[in-house]
């Protein structure tokens, strides 16, 4: 089943054509279809080992498919769908610049403080001098409400403060679509209110977003498309209205179990 | 039945070791300095050596895995005899006494280095890779800023007691006529007979040694810390977070 956003005729960011995945001898993906298109928020839900972070994951190519076509802003990344004629491919770290990803366990980098998790990966990756770098790093962190935090290491700041900072160093990329893999999965309760409202004010600025989340009430404010995934496939898709007009049967079942 | 003043008196000449102090610490300083420089090159080697094997390329990962297996074997004082002998034996080339110590310093101790690197390069999460990588920085440029200054962190602690070890290694070089600790301290003795009281003294300044090497490297550790609690970083970093400061000022 292919599942495409519901603005159609906007711009097409990201595009999965038949991406079968592996790993050992499981095959994880079985020919994922879906299409972001731009300013949309893709919700990719479902239960844990249905594939729905390995979707994710190929999009930026941390995770290579086997088989299938990677397609974005226009530029051909992935193995390519099999019969189909080979196009040139872009390289991954240039797919990868144009691409934001927040990770469930944050993954910052515990040796630099707030600050230079961003400054430092401005100048390593874009080469921006040290003062630019700072100040981008400092309006970044502002945006997500940390910049009086900016001299703490990540041991220092809570869960939900080092996910704002991560989400704040991958917009400082000036990324075309964010990814989110679970970002508040690993949070307590009382701090994934913090970070969901710091990704509702991106979706409200317009940016393209696909999240993999177990938020349903989340999903269900910004969920432009909604992608429910079991066993490595994409079972039902819908927009605005999916959650309260849910037809699968399986779907609806996973639904009422996470409210 | 034995009776204790069947022995022949013995004299303990302690005041041996005031009178020849100069020459111990002489001893002390040529070990340090062949271990010193011997750290340096073998924490390098080291470092390349656990690259080597954890690369995907079979050929390197063998070749490493192989070196390390075969030198972690060796004891220090046949190593330094074949470096010294040996090689002048083969190719006619003669090393002096300190670069031999030197080289067979190193062929030991970059085994155990490349482990120490290995364990803590791989005590790295994936995540910071993967981190790095979705950023947009290449392999290289994961490696060189995130994953090792994050491994050597976790190497410090254990590069210190490996480096005591090779201070301590530095006594078998006295087989090829190194005046470190324990060549003066034979030479002492040959003149002096009171083995007891010498070789003390060469155990004395040994443990000192180790004292004083530990409480550096506890220093460099903390250099280390996140944020670093060290004198040394907290200098350097202290118009750093001044300047923080003003650019928290200047945004908010």
């Amino acid at each position: 089943m292919s599942a495409k956003s519901s603005s159609v005729g906007s711009e097409v960011l990201v595009e999965l054509r038949g991406i079968h995945k592996t790993f050992g001898t499981v095959e994880v993906l079985h020919g994922i279809d879906l299409q972001v298109h731009k300013g949309n928020h893709v919700v990719i839900f479902g239960p844990s080992g249905s594939g729905k972070s390995t979707v994710l994951r190929s999009m930026n190519l941390l995770e290579e498919p086997d088989s299938g076509s990677v397609k974005v802003l226009g530029v051909e990344y992935g193995p390519g769908v099999k019969g189909e004629k080979q196009v040139p491919r872009g390289k991954a770290i240039e797919l990868r610049r144009n691409v934001g990803m927040v990770f469930q366990q944050f993954n910052l980098f515990p040796h630099l403080s707030a600050l230079d998790n961003i400054a430092v990966s401005l100048r390593k990756i874009k080469g921006t001098s040290v003062k630019d770098s700072q100040e981008r790093a400092a309006i970044e962190l502002k945006k997500v409400g940390l910049l009086k935090w900016a001299a703490n290491f990540p041991g220092q700041l809570s869960g939900g403060q080092q996910q704002r900072v991560a989400i704040a160093r991958a917009l400082s990329m000036d990324p075309k679509v964010m990814l989110f893999d679970e970002p508040t999965s690993a949070l307590d309760p009382e701090l994934v209110g913090e970070v969901l409202a710091v990704m509702r004010d991106l979706a409200e600025t317009g940016m393209t977003m696909v999240v993999v989340t177990h938020e349903m009430n989340f999903a269900r404010e910004v969920g432009d498309l909604n992608v429910f995934m079991e066993a490595g496939n994409i079972v039902a898709t819908g927009g605005r209205d999916f959650y309260d007009n849910v037809t699968n049967a399986r779907a609806q079942q996973f639904i009422g179990s996470v409210l | 039945m034995f009776r204790s003043d069947d022995l022949p008196p013995v004299n303990f000449h302690w005041a041996l070791v005031w009178e020849n102090r100069w020459a111990l610490v002489r001893g002390l300083e040529v070990s340090i300095q062949v271990s010193i420089v011997a750290l340096v090159t073998s924490v390098a080697i080291g470092l390349f050596l656990a690259i080597s094997r954890m690369s995907s390329f079979k050929p390197a990962s063998m070749f490493a895995a192989s070196y390390v297996n075969i030198f972690r074997g060796i004891p220090a004082l046949v190593s330094v005899i074949w470096v010294y002998f040996g090689w002048s034996l083969l190719f006619g080339y003669n090393f002096t006494v300190f670069q031999a110590g030197v080289i067979a310093l190193t062929l030991l101790y970059s085994a155990f280095f490349s482990e120490i690197f290995r364990a803590a390069l791989q005590a790295i999460p994936k995540g910071q890779r993967e981190a790095g990588l979705a950023l947009g920085m290449s392999r290289a440029r994961v490696f060189t800023s995130l994953i090792l200054p994050q491994a050597t962190k976790i190497a410090i602690p254990n590069i210190g007691s490996m480096y005591i070890g090779m201070v301590k290694d530095t006594s078998t070089f006295a087989i090829i006529g190194l005046v470190e600790v324990v060549r003066v301290t034979q030479n002492l003795n040959a003149t002096n007979f009171q083995p007891f009281v010498l070789y003390s003294a060469a155990a004395v300044l040994y443990v000192c040694i180790a004292f004083a090497v530990d409480l550096i490297f506890r220093g460099i550790e903390k250099n280390f810390q996140y944020p670093p609690t060290g004198r040394i970083s907290r200098f350097l970093t202290k118009g750093k977070n001044q300047k923080v400061a003003v650019l928290i000022a200047k945004f908010s």
